[in-house]
């Protein structure tokens, strides 16, 4: 039992990072801008198609698409906050109906091009189990956690030294003195959009690598990024990370004890306990004003 | 010389600003004064292009101000320290003073800018790390005008930075305003406390309602007179 419990625990861990992969984008947009990218989770959906139509068209491995589904996903992302953008009146709410609409398109697309047919990938070597003590993973899983614990540590040092990383934390705190430095907040804005689509790119393939995707998981994908992010509480990127290792412990814990069926149960249940014990998010301080 | 000349501005359908026409001389102090809705704000504020003019000009220079973007000011020179202070408050306050120094041309002398703003305000340096939403309110003003300075502005333009703030603090500001001045720095104060900033102006100017009153020399000025238009008794 022991060992089974300790083998949820690295599973979860390891699925946790790639979560972290599909949240940050998410948390780096609402973080900036006030908006949920509604459609984040059909970007990261329209990634892993990318890594499978490079692995069935071009026989290479799921991996040689990064660059492919980082762009896409770049452009998917720059799309939504060019019209984001353009909204004049109750932004908030707005965005929430545009972006919600650009994930409908996006999965009706993906099952027109595509079919409902459910994909994986067929790469021997990233499937192969690997052993770490007494503990196995699938290849991909690692790869996936090792990739996210880079990039969100790559994300976190662009936000904290970048020029732009804290021009963006800037222009969220306040817009008009943001300007009165010389930043500009469209361009900004644009910025962090772009580079939420890039990792929603690198999502994309860890996804696609590591499980199976089909056209209607999209939506699945922007829930649980969302929940993660309110986990998280906003403006916190080891929050993101510890969010996601807490869910995906909470999740394979409770397929380990329970049962697969109570999986997705389990997260809406730690998101409400969180939440009811700590409303601003396990790392949100209260925003402070100045 | 900064030039206002016959500018109408305000928020949407509500116009603040009636045809106002000002002269700002270089290395100069001037002050504006005047009570509350005035108009005081909404001129430096339609100044830096925060909102947008109906009508008149703002040139710097013979060169037109108008229409131009927010973000370019600080490249031709200006700054303007907002009321409120207007701090990144989840930002530390070194961070803070970075981002004054944010168009490209500026970023190499970063590093001298930042001594220098430590040097007029060693408590910022004490408390560099430090988040800015930690701040009292006279660190925040002193970061505020900081944060303005790292891009060594030729025009500075200050919107009430005694708002709130203990005699010791306002006077410590002053006392950096007039030696910003002696540098050759051009300011524009907008300030309710009306002794003080003649005190360290070359000339002022009195707003009411949306309108200049009056424009003289702060030697000249007679505060009797002053007095009686501040509070609506005449004109």
């Amino acid at each position: 039992m022991a060992e089974l419990i300790l083998q949820a625990l690295y599973s979860g861990l390891l699925n946790g990072g790639v979560y972290a992969l599909m949240a940050i984008g998410l948390a780096l947009s609402f973080g900036t801008m006030r908006v949920i990218n509604l459609a984040h989770g059909e970007l990261v959906l329209l990634a892993a198609y990318m890594a499978y139509v490079v692995e069935s068209r071009l026989d290479l491995s799921p991996l040689a698409a990064i660059p492919l589904a980082m762009a896409v996903a770049c452009a998917g992302s720059a799309l939504v906050y060019l019209l984001v953008a353009r909204i004049r009146k109750n932004r908030e709410l707005n965005s929430l109906m545009l972006s919600f609409a650009i994930g409908i398109i996006i999965t009706n697309a993906v099952l027109l091009i595509w079919s409902g047919d459910i994909h994986s990938t067929g790469s021997v070597s990233l499937q192969e189990a690997v052993q770490l003590g007494s503990l196995y993973s699938m290849r991909s899983e690692l790869y996936g956690f090792l990739a996210s614990l880079v990039l969100v540590t790559l994300l976190w040092q662009w936000l904290a030294k970048s020029w732009y990383g804290r021009a963006v934390r800037a222009v969220s705190s306040q817009r008009d003195a943001a300007k009165l430095m010389g930043i500009n907040p469209a361009k900004t804005e644009l910025i962090s959009f772009l580079v939420a689509g890039l990792l929603a790119g690198c999502a994309g393939v860890a996804l696609y690598s590591s499980s199976v995707i089909q056209p209607s998981l999209g939506h699945a994908l922007t829930v649980k990024a969302f929940i993660i992010t309110v986990l998280a509480g906003v403006g916190s990127v080891p929050g993101v990370l510890a969010a996601s290792v807490l869910l995906g412990i909470t999740e394979a814990l409770t397929v380990t004890l329970w049962s697969s069926a109570v999986q997705e149960l389990a997260g809406m249940l730690l998101f409400l306990l969180v939440l009811f014990v700590l409303p601003n998010g396990l790392f949100g301080a209260a925003r402070r004003r100045a | 010389m900064l030039s206002v000349t016959d500018l109408r501005a305000g928020y949407g359908a509500i116009n603040i600003l009636w045809d106002v026409s000002l002269r700002f001389p270089l290395g100069q102090l001037t002050a504006i004064i005047g009570p509350n809705g005035a108009g005081k704000t909404t001129l430096l504020r339609a100044i830096m292009g925060l909102i947008p003019v109906t009508l008149g000009d703002v040139t710097l220079d013979s060169y037109s101000l108008r229409g131009r973007n927010t973000w370019d000011m600080a490249g031709m020179g200006l700054a303007l320290i907002p009321e409120g202070r207007m701090v990144f408050a989840d930002m530390s306050v070194e961070d803070n003073l970075a981002m004054g120094a944010f168009p490209k041309p500026h970023r190499p002398a970063l590093a001298r800018n930042l001594e220098r703003v430590f040097g007029l305000f060693p408590r910022l340096h004490e408390r560099r790390r430090q988040l800015a939403g930690s701040l009292s309110g006279g660190e925040a003003q002193m970061l505020a005008l900081g944060r303005g300075l790292m891009s060594e502005p030729r025009l500075l333009l200050i919107d009430e930075p005694s708002l709130g703030l203990a005699p010791v603090i306002v006077h410590e500001i002053f006392a950096i305003l007039r030696g910003l001045k002696e540098q050759g720095v051009t300011i524009v104060l907008v300030e309710q406390n009306t002794h003080m900033a003649l005190a360290v102006a070359d000339s002022v100017y009195l707003m009411r309602s949306g309108r200049v009153l009056l424009n003289e020399r702060a030697a000249a000025v007679d505060s009797q007179r002053l007095h009686d238009l501040y509070f609506a008794r005449e004109g």
